[in-house]
């Protein structure tokens, strides 16, 4: 039996506890696999945010393949699949500056997230390019849709000849582009606020924040990115490819 | 001695977070599995291998298989990343099922409701008709011009 003195001495005789750690809990490992748990909760619940927009696809795309079918001509897989490169190439570079930040690896891990950031840029650019040309030649969500037939896709032109724009409009191609804009949209808006992360992840890297046994942030950020980037994986096959 | 007490936990070994790569690089007292590099390059190159099988695949037709096909390879793609690039394989197994959960909701929710409006699918056909709207006919990509109707 220890006496209250003695218990108040033990406590005095206790390390200075790591400026990284939360005063909620008790170690830095705790810590990590706790916000890690977090993490993963709301990326099971990312998944099903998404999965609204999916199902939209899934029942538009069952019932009315035909609108898919002329509608996706719209779409250049040579743009999707650059992304889908750029996008895998960042999920690298992401998952290689957990690796840095654990070997406490400061440049490399400034450099990885320098390039992961640089990879979102280029995806947001080449997306930008696809959105302009599509608002511009009139590809647009709903009833808003009408392309002149002098703007189709040359690809489109050629295989269908007689398809004319009111035919289109018929068979509700604006119904396709509603879909495309938002699921591209929403995952667009994803990217840009991954990008607002790595940012965060670069200045705090540039600081020397992490450690060996503090790098969660990273680490939480880049699983949030791969999230991203499996979406991604989704979304280019089924808007691009398979009409 | 200032970090002792808020170390020691690292040394157990938590059940589901064992590392299986058979060897561990990294520095000692480091939190979580360290990928070496290679492991990263090769799941990088498998993606992007993948992505032009996508591709590839998608220029032929395969009917309704294309669908089943294109969705195929994504899954085995995003298994791919979950796996390795989100250190799901060494990462403790509550996190794995937190996904798998969710991907069970998922399937459920995008089931039913295919399931739900292909009841109702007729009605619109026979309001299209009797309205004397464009109904498309279901295209062959393949042969190019109007396909046959449906």
């Amino acid at each position: 039996m220890s006496t209250v003195a003695e218990a108040d001495s033990k406590q005095e005789a206790l390390p200075e506890r790591p400026k990284e750690l939360a005063m909620h809990f008790d170690t830095l490992h705790q810590q990590f696999t706790t916000t890690k748990l977090g993490m993963w909760l709301f990326l099971g619940q990312e998944l099903l945010f998404f999965c609204g927009l999916f199902t939209a696809y899934s029942v538009y795309r069952a019932n009315h393949q035909e609108m898919f079918h002329y509608a996706h001509y719209f779409l250049d897989w040579k743009l999707g699949g650059a992304n889908t490169v750029v996008l895998l190439c960042s999920s690298l570079t992401a998952a290689w500056s957990v690796r840095c930040a654990q070997l406490e690896q400061r440049k490399g891990l400034i450099v990885t997230l320098i390039l992961t950031f640089l990879c979102a840029c280029a995806f947001m650019t080449i997306k930008y390019i696809e959105y302009s040309h599509k608002i511009h030649i009139g590809a647009v969500w709903g009833s808003h849709f009408g392309v002149n037939q002098a703007d189709f896709p040359e690809h489109l032109k050629e295989t269908y000849p007689d398809l004319t724009s009111e035919q289109l409009q018929q068979m509700n191609a604006g119904s396709f582009f509603a879909i495309y804009f938002c699921m591209i949209g929403l995952h667009g808006i994803h990217v840009l606020v991954g990008m607002g992360l790595y940012i965060w992840l670069l200045i705090r890297a540039i600081r020397g924040d992490f450690n060996r046994k503090y790098y969660g942030a990273v680490d939480n950020v880049a699983l949030y990115w791969h999230i991203v980037d499996i979406i991604w994986i989704f979304l280019f096959p089924l808007l691009y490819l398979i009409g | 001695m200032t970090e002792v007490a808020y170390e020691t936990e690292h040394d157990i070994v938590v059940p589901g977070h064992e590392d299986h790569s058979g060897h561990h690089e990294g520095l000692p007292g480091t939190i979580g599995h360290v990928s070496p590099v290679k492991s990263l390059v090769v799941v990088l190159l498998c993606l992007l291998t993948l992505t032009v099988i996508t591709v590839a695949v998608a220029q032929v037709n395969l009917g309704r298989m294309n669908v089943v096909v294109a969705i195929g390879i994504a899954c085995v793609k995003a298994s791919i990343v979950a796996m390795w690039f989100m250190h799901l394989r060494y990462d403790k197994r509550f996190n794995f099922w937190i996904l798998i959960g969710s991907l069970a909701f998922v399937a459920w929710m995008v089931g039913y409701i295919l399931f739900d409006s292909s009841m109702y699918q007729h009605n619109i056909r026979d309001y299209r008709e009797t309205h004397n709207i464009y109904n498309a006919p279901i295209p062959d990509p393949h042969e190019g011009g109007e396909g046959h109707e449906e």
